[in-house]
């Protein structure tokens, strides 16, 4: 368990740099390594290329899952992890003293390890990466998963998202419910997805909400896609409906940049093991392919209830499917040129 | 204390089962399964399972007159030759949890397995 012998090389650099999160956990599981890999939405820890922990600041881990249902108090958990910690046996700890049973601990586990792996493999944005060879997670020994497994469930939770509704600046903005008289009449959401209602203030974000509410980060995501199909939440920043103004229509017909990750740091710092950019576009769609295609149909969002109604309630408002085409870019001019190209097209 | 693999190695000991999965209806995930599976991979039936459970969850005409907090007991699907039990199982934290028994009809008990499902259910999350 302790030596990884030959294996790991401090600084992993093969001749061809990973381009994704995903790849770099490929290769290091290749390697059998032992480590933690971190990046800018959070590290995933491998114990002989399987990986049995996962953080995000995107998902609320154990402790905020059992500490926020009353499981365990605050001031017990701080107790426990600052006297188990540092010998890496939490886990075990929990169960001795009876404050799980076994199947709780792997259940817990495995939901948060794969809800943090998720946003960890998920990020597009770039940043530094850094894998940091030996570091072992406080919990201790729980369950491992297989690398290539992790990667297909988080390809399956995105592609999953994108059906319900493909708008990602929804993870990441303050969830605004929509104003009443905005909202179709006769819709119901679910008693679950009504509590993220009652809690959006306007300023909690969905992974605020998660933790909050002891949620997984991914479940609470998912509901945001699905209540914003449903036309309950107001559109986030620069996306509000019906303002694409016809003023300046074909001056930039092929505005759509290549996407441009916010703030991404000019790539390869020399230790990063995974300089992560999009490949070539992945943020970008064709404008007004899939998504009008999907109101008409209602078949966008498996999750959402009736079809009928909610492809009615989106069909009221026509620029309301220019304006829900997903801009991944930051800049609002290009994002308003890029709709006003989705509502030309839309009309031919 | 039975973990995962215990309580699934106890559904698969039932007479009749074919495969059995336990699942994270709020994610689709496949948290483990065993024995042979009709999709071909565990991780495409938990994700279509998950489909139809919500449905049912989601439903007014199924939970509007329930407990709120866990409406559902189980859901059942009898086909030709088998049957699916979907047992959801309650977690003090959020995981919204099921286990799914494949059973095949000609050598199971519906009745019998459904009860001993319940049992591995508690035993899970109660130890």
């Amino acid at each position: 368990m302790t030596a990884a012998p030959a294996a790991v090389p401090a600084a992993v650099l093969p001749s061809v740099p990973p381009q994704t999160p995903g790849e770099a956990l490929g290769l290091l599981a290749a390697r059998r390594a032992t480590g933690a890999l971190h990046g800018p939405l959070g590290s995933l820890y491998l114990v002989d290329g399987r990986v049995a922990h996962a953080d995000s600041p995107r998902a609320p881990g154990l402790a905020d899952l059992l500490t926020g249902c009353g499981r365990i108090t605050p001031e017990d958990w701080a107790e426990l992890l600052r006297v188990h910690g540092p010998h890496t046996r939490v886990a075990e700890a929990l169960v001795e003293r009876r404050l799980l049973t076994r199947g709780e601990l792997e259940l817990g586990h495995l939901s948060t390890l794969f809800d943090a792996a998720f946003f960890v493999l998920a990020d597009r944005t770039g940043g530094l990466w850094r894998f940091e060879p030996e570091a072992r997670h406080w919990l201790g020994p729980v369950r491992a998963v297989d690398a290539e497994r992790l990667r297909r469930e988080a390809g399956r939770r995105g592609r999953l998202l994108e059906r319900i509704w493909p708008w990602p600046q929804l993870d990441t903005a303050p969830v605004r419910p929509a104003a009443p008289s905005a909202q179709p009449s006769h819709r119901t959401a679910g008693r679950r997805r009504h509590e993220l209602l009652d809690h959006a203030d306007g300023r909690r974000t969905p992974a605020d909400l998660a933790r909050l509410l002891g949620r997984s980060g991914f479940g609470v995501t998912a509901d945001i896609r699905r209540l914003a199909a449903a036309g309950l939440l107001d559109a986030p920043r620069h996306a509000a409906p019906g303002t694409a103004p016809p003023a300046e229509p074909p001056a930039a017909p092929s505005a759509a940049p290549p996407a441009e990750p916010p703030a991404a740091p000019s790539a390869a710092e020399p230790e990063a093991p995974a300089p992560v950019r999009p490949a070539g576009g992945l943020h970008r769609r064709v404008p007004g392919a899939t998504l009008p295609g999907a109101i008409r149909t209602g078949s966008g969002a498996p999750g959402s209830t009736a079809p009928g109604p909610a492809a009615a309630a989106r069909s009221d408002r026509p620029p309301a499917a220019a304006a829900a085409h997903p801009l991944a870019v930051p800049d609002p001019d290009i994002a308003l040129l890029t709709r006003v190209r989705t509502l030309l097209e839309a009309r031919l | 204390m039975p973990g995962i693999d215990e309580c699934l190695a106890g559904a698969m000991s039932i007479a009749g089962a074919r495969s059995a999965s336990l699942v994270d209806w709020g994610s689709g995930l496949a948290l483990g399964s065993l024995g042979e599976c009709p999709t071909g991979d565990h991780e495409t039936a938990a994700a279509e399972t998950t489909d139809l459970v919500r449905a049912a969850v989601e439903s007014q005409t199924f939970t509007g007159a329930e407990d709120r907090r866990s409406p559902l007991q189980d859901v059942i699907v009898t086909a030709g030759r088998s049957y699916h039990l979907i047992f959801f199982i309650d977690t003090v934290f959020d995981g919204r949890l099921i286990l799914h028994l494949w059973l095949d009809r000609a050598q199971g008990n519906l009745a019998a397995a459904r009860y001993r499902l319940q049992a591995l259910a508690e035993e899970l999350v109660l130890g």
